[in-house]
């Protein structure tokens, strides 16, 4: 498929010897979106949980501390930024490399609570972070094998061979993996269960942004 | 792979491994996933895990070019980085069910032997002057390595450790060398030299000190018990 027919019209190239960054409608909408959303992050502050306690009228504040609200901060900032990052790149390999390094800043963003439940689940995520590591980087091996090159506006105008499009579908299930999305999320949803809300909500955020903007190298690429 | 994308150069038998290489490393995964499925205990399945973690590398091996090369650094790093930040969750959740205080204490060593009183020092001097005459990132890695085998074996003998605070200072400021030096690159670069030194000795420390740095982390863990 054609490039201009994905995200619009193609707006300009950004040459930076090897690393050609392209611009269309689509990717200035993501990217500048994210930033916002970073940038207001970056201001605010944290939510304080209440919950009711059982049997009695008390209530049971969970507050996050200071050195852990800062922790959280610089960590959910350091996504977002990866997040527009894999927003604009034109290439496949620097795309891989954010979505690496989105899977790692969740975790790292809930590895300072204190609920069990939640380690637990940043746990199991973890894991299959890891293990969809091996899909991930391993697809875009098999593009690379099977073009030679990994810059998006070359692979267009290559047509899909066979191993193209099985490595594809296996960077398919390795960003599905990464980012925690329908078939791995039951290890993910409970992650949210913890106080900090705007931090915690990049988690989100990133995800849903990243399966966009992959939704559209496929249909370029393919 | 691609015949026609490969260069005549290449033999043809190692064009033919890429297949084997490929087919290789999806075993490996498998096996590996077999074994985090069989198994029950939370600590086994994280290294279990990191079996897949080296399929990948395999995988990505399989190419061998250059922009698979520049693919492994990062998927090794990123391997690294998970598998330590996993450990870390579950190092807490333990202690946390524990009900103990997560900071880990590893074992507490007072070993007095005739050997670590001579050799460490003309071992940690020997490094260090290696290092600094090999410059750059290996020679920092070097240099911190010897850094580090002092304050160890010191520690292990149940010495004071000089005072290296003022380390992480040193760690930063040569860190602005070396991206003073990568500026001089392009901007003058018939100062080349210069700037080439500038940035392999500001790496040299950088790296020295970082290592140093899991010393002065480690005494802090040891004086906490």
């Amino acid at each position: 498929m054609l490039l201009e027919n994905v995200g619009g019209n193609l707006l300009g190239t950004i040459p930076l010897g090897d690393i050609v960054l392209y611009l269309n409608p689509l990717h200035i909408f993501l990217f500048v979106t994210i930033l916002v959303f970073t940038a207001l992050i970056a201001m605010s502050r944290t939510e304080t949980q209440v919950e009711a306690m059982f049997g009695s009228l008390d209530e049971n504040k969970v507050a996050v501390g200071k050195k852990e609200f800062k922790h959280r901060r610089f960590l959910a900032i350091i996504c977002g930024i990866a997040t527009a990052g894999a927003m604009i790149t034109g290439d496949l390999f620097n795309f891989t490399l954010f979505m690496a390094l989105i899977g790692i800043v969740n975790i790292g963003i809930v590895s300072a609570v204190k609920q069990v439940e939640v380690l637990n689940s940043a746990y199991q995520y973890g894991l299959i972070a890891m293990m969809c590591g091996l899909p991930l980087f391993g697809g875009a091996a098999m593009i690379l094998a099977a073009t030679g090159t990994l810059s998006l506006l070359e692979l267009a105008a290559i047509p899909a061979s066979p191993m193209m499009i099985f490595g594809a579908l296996v960077m398919l299930i390795g960003v599905c993996g990464e980012s925690g999305i329908a078939p791995f999320f039951a290890s993910k949803a409970e992650m949210f269960r913890t106080p900090g809300s705007p931090f915690i909500l990049i988690i989100h955020l990133s995800s849903l942004f990243i399966i966009v903007r992959f939704i559209e190298i496929l249909l370029t690429i393919l | 792979m691609v015949a026609s994308l490969v260069p005549q150069f290449v033999p043809a038998f190692y064009q033919s491994m890429y297949a084997t290489a490929l087919y290789g490393g999806l075993i490996v995964a498998f096996i590996g996933l077999i074994g985090i499925a069989m198994e029950k205990r939370d600590i086994q399945v994280l290294i279990l895990t990191d079996i897949v973690g080296l399929a990948m590398l395999i995988v990505v091996a399989a190419v061998g070019t250059d922009l698979s090369e520049a693919l492994i650094l990062p998927g090794l790093v990123v391997e690294l980085a998970e598998i330590m930040a996993i450990s870390e969750i579950l190092i807490s959740r333990e202690m946390r069910k524990a009900d103990k205080d997560t900071s880990f204490t590893p074992m507490p060593l007072d070993i007095n032997m005739e050997i670590m009183t001579t050799a460490p020092n003309f071992i940690a001097l020997l490094l260090i002057g290696y290092g600094v005459f090999l410059s750059g990132f290996t020679g920092g890695a070097v240099a911190g390595g010897g850094i580090v085998i002092y304050v160890l074996s010191r520690k292990a003998r149940g010495l004071p450790i000089v005072v290296l605070d003022g380390v992480g200072a040193i760690s930063g400021i040569s860190w602005c060398l070396w991206i003073i030096g990568f500026l001089l690159f392009f901007l003058l670069p018939q100062y080349w030299l210069l700037s080439l030194f500038l940035a392999a000795l500001g790496l040299l420390l950088k790296v020295a000190s970082k290592i140093g740095l899991i010393g002065i982390l480690m005494r802090e863990e040891y004086g906490r018990k």
